[in-house]
């Protein structure tokens, strides 16, 4: 009982960065851009958001400077394939590059050094003192708490306002919202760069928040994973933190059946998270397609208004 | 009066400014690495030297290059294949490990092998097993239209994964201490060297298998019909294609040609499996293919470029500048070779007119 307590817990932290990262580039694909290089975004996420945590020691500085890291990353990204209209794909990946080398560059005096600031698990009063739910679900740090109600907030925002719409119709048929007066362009530069901002915000949770340190490539591929939540999500907020939630919770199963020393090699259990996504997604893709829900009709796409 | 910029598409750039232009865009990205470097405190002009003679300014240098284009040239050429049927492969990296384990395992494991054939064996399992991995992706985008970008992706780390276990486990070199390798292979299964250098023969290889894919998709019926099915599916139904059939079987041959590509950097330069023995390969693969603009023989020359430019920033590390700086110098060259790739498919326009002057279409703003 407690093992699998042990790993709902866990399971929530880990899952936190992949929700956050992967509602980001939920907005940016809403939007018709796919940005390949949330890796990136979050590798500069967290160096950034780490030193000025350790210059100014606030954990909660340290989180904002991440963000503005992460926006700052994407805006290239924008620049290239919005305004230039470089293949999404192509660009994404160099972006991945790029942030792999410059946060490696900026952490490297960094690498084996403490905070400073911390964020903290508050308990919720009443709540976290509920029989076994309590300790698992109510002890946990801001971002975990703040995660439903930001991914209630973009459903609302998606479907509910007036900029939600101008957001679905750039990512569904730009070349017709422009038409009727929707600034396609501004809403494709603004989407990648919150999308940015919330891998940034990702990126810095490993590691001012969990890890408590930083490492060169700390972010291990989880920056794909996102990616692939986003598509498991049918391009729905809420499934997608669900999904994330579920991932993050295989993913710690992982490192809980390697703490009470299950005979198998740890390489081989940390295929479990990619295996099972594969999997599910394999199974779950026909019906998903069927309720024809999902991908913006133009991801990937660069709007041309010339060739409308 | 307002200012209004837009693009046109320009429908053929002049030969010169195709030259001109990526030449522009590498001299762009090697100023701002300049920039990088003199703030990493070295000086930028003695750190281009260094990288100019690590790569083509020198016989060692020129070799070195050659040898880091023959798996570029063969991820690459698996990326502009898949493109031919509309899929991106970004697994080259999870086939081209696989590809190099498989090779492996027939070198370690295949002793009742007459030695002649060692070789021929492990390529031919690093090509089979790297068409499968990629099958392993094809199939669900074939029959249910499941985006094989992500599957292609999550495959290499599932690949990485399953050689780490290996080289760790099964079939870690006893004295290896903790080093992540495999046991070494035996010497029949290296790959001979072209007489008179250090090159191994591996980038003949790459470019046979260049030409021959050209010929396949450019000069045969069935390379035509593919491109039909991969550039327009309503043709390719009318004509009474099977879409899915080929994407499988183009993204099969373009896992095989990355498999390949294992098979040789392990039988050419490592002698054992190791971690790190694909430094990227799979992901620059996609790069390389789409500077040559996905074409089949252009692939063999952006590649070398790139090699180039892998190969001049080791010279740059061994001058003492960090790997990191290297890297985002390689980002940033990429980087204007894209934006100088978008300057040669459009034309700028910069117009001040008042509104009520211009065209329709133009009259809603962003």
């Amino acid at each position: 009982m407690t093992f699998w307590l042990n790993s709902v817990s866990v399971g929530i932290v880990l899952g936190t960065p992949l929700a956050y990262a992967a509602l980001g580039e939920l907005i940016a694909e809403r939007a018709g851009v796919m940005n390949l290089g949330v890796e990136g975004m979050m590798l500069m996420g967290a160096v950034v958001g780490f030193i000025v945590t350790v210059r100014t020691q606030n954990a909660f500085l340290g989180m904002a400077g991440a963000v503005v890291a992460g926006a700052a990353l994407a805006s290239m990204h924008a620049v290239m394939t919005v305004g230039l209209r470089v293949n999404q794909i192509v660009m994404g990946l160099t972006l991945t590059i790029l942030g792999a080398g410059l946060s490696a560059y900026l952490g490297a005096g960094y690498a084996g050094r403490r905070p400073g600031g911390e964020i903290n698990a508050i308990p919720i009063p009443v709540l976290s003192q509920l029989p076994v739910v309590g300790s698992v679900l109510f002890n946990h740090d801001v971002f975990v708490y703040a995660l439903p109600f930001i991914a209630i907030g973009i459903w609302l925002l998606i479907y509910r306002t007036r900029f939600g719409l101008w957001l679905r119709a750039a990512g569904e048929q730009p070349g017709a919202a422009d038409a009727s007066g929707v600034p396609v362009f501004l809403i494709r530069y603004l989407a990648v760069m919150v999308g940015g901002g919330f891998a940034g915000l990702a990126g810095a949770y490993f590691s001012v928040v969990y890890t408590r340190s930083w490492a060169e490539g700390m972010t291990g591929g989880r920056g794909w994973i996102a990616i692939a939540l986003v598509i498991f999500g049918t391009w729905n907020p809420i499934v997608v933190l669900v999904g994330a939630l579920i991932f993050g919770f295989v993913d710690g199963l992982n490192f809980q059946l390697q703490s009470v020393g299950v005979p198998v090699s740890s390489h081989l259990l940390a295929m479990m998270p990619y295996v099972f996504t594969l999997v599910v997604l394999t199974i779950t893709w026909t019906r998903l397609r069927r309720r024809r829900v999902g991908m913006p009709e133009a991801l990937g796409l660069p709007y041309e208004r010339e060739a409308r | 009066m307002s200012v209004s910029i837009h693009l046109e598409r320009r429908l053929n750039a002049r030969l010169a400014m195709r030259i001109a232009v990526p030449v522009a865009a590498v001299a762009a990205g090697l100023v701002a690495g300049g920039v990088i470097l003199a703030l990493g405190g070295h000086d930028p002009i003695d750190a281009y030297n260094s990288m100019w003679e690590g790569s083509l300014g020198s016989s060692d240098g020129i070799q070195a290059t050659l040898i880091k284009a023959c798996p570029l040239v063969l991820t690459g050429l698996a990326v502009a294949t898949a493109l031919r049927v509309g899929l991106w492969n970004i697994g080259g990296e999870g086939q081209f490990i696989i590809g190099a384990t498989a090779a492996t395992g027939v070198g370690l494991y295949a002793t009742s092998l007459p030695g002649p054939l060692v070789l021929p064996g492990m390529i031919l399992a690093g090509c089979l097993a790297g068409a499968t991995w990629a099958t392993i992706a094809a199939i669900p985008r074939a029959l249910i239209g499941l985006n094989e970008i992500i599957v292609t992706l999550f495959l290499n780390y599932i690949a990485i994964l399953l050689m780490d276990h290996l080289i760790f486990g099964p079939w870690a070199d006893p004295k290896a201490f903790g080093f992540a390798y495999s046991r070494a292979l035996p010497d029949a299964a290296m790959l001979p060297v072209i007489p008179g250098s250090y090159v191994h023969i591996g980038i003949v290889i790459a470019v046979l298998v260049a030409v021959t894919c050209w010929w396949l998709m450019e000069r045969t019926p069935w390379g035509f019909s593919v491109r039909v099915a991969g550039g327009n599916a309503r043709t390719a139904e009318y004509l009474g294609l099977h879409i899915s059939r080929r994407m499988v079987i183009v993204l099969a041959l373009s896992g095989a040609i990355a498999g390949l590509a294992g098979a040789i950097e392990l039988t050419g330069v490592t002698n054992r499996l190791q971690d790190g023995i694909s430094v990227n390969y799979g992901y620059s693969g996609v790069l390389i293919a789409f500077l040559a603009r996905g074409r089949l023989l252009g692939v063999v020359v952006s590649a070398l470029l790139f090699a180039t430019l892998v190969v001049g920033s080791y010279a740059l590390q061994t001058t003492g500048v960090a790997q990191p700086i290297a890297t985002i110098i390689q980002a940033l060259i990429i980087v204007f070779l894209l934006a100088g790739d978008a300057a040669l498919a459009f034309r700028v326009h910069i117009t001040r007119a008042p509104r009520a002057l211009e065209p329709v279409a133009a009259g809603v703003r962003s």
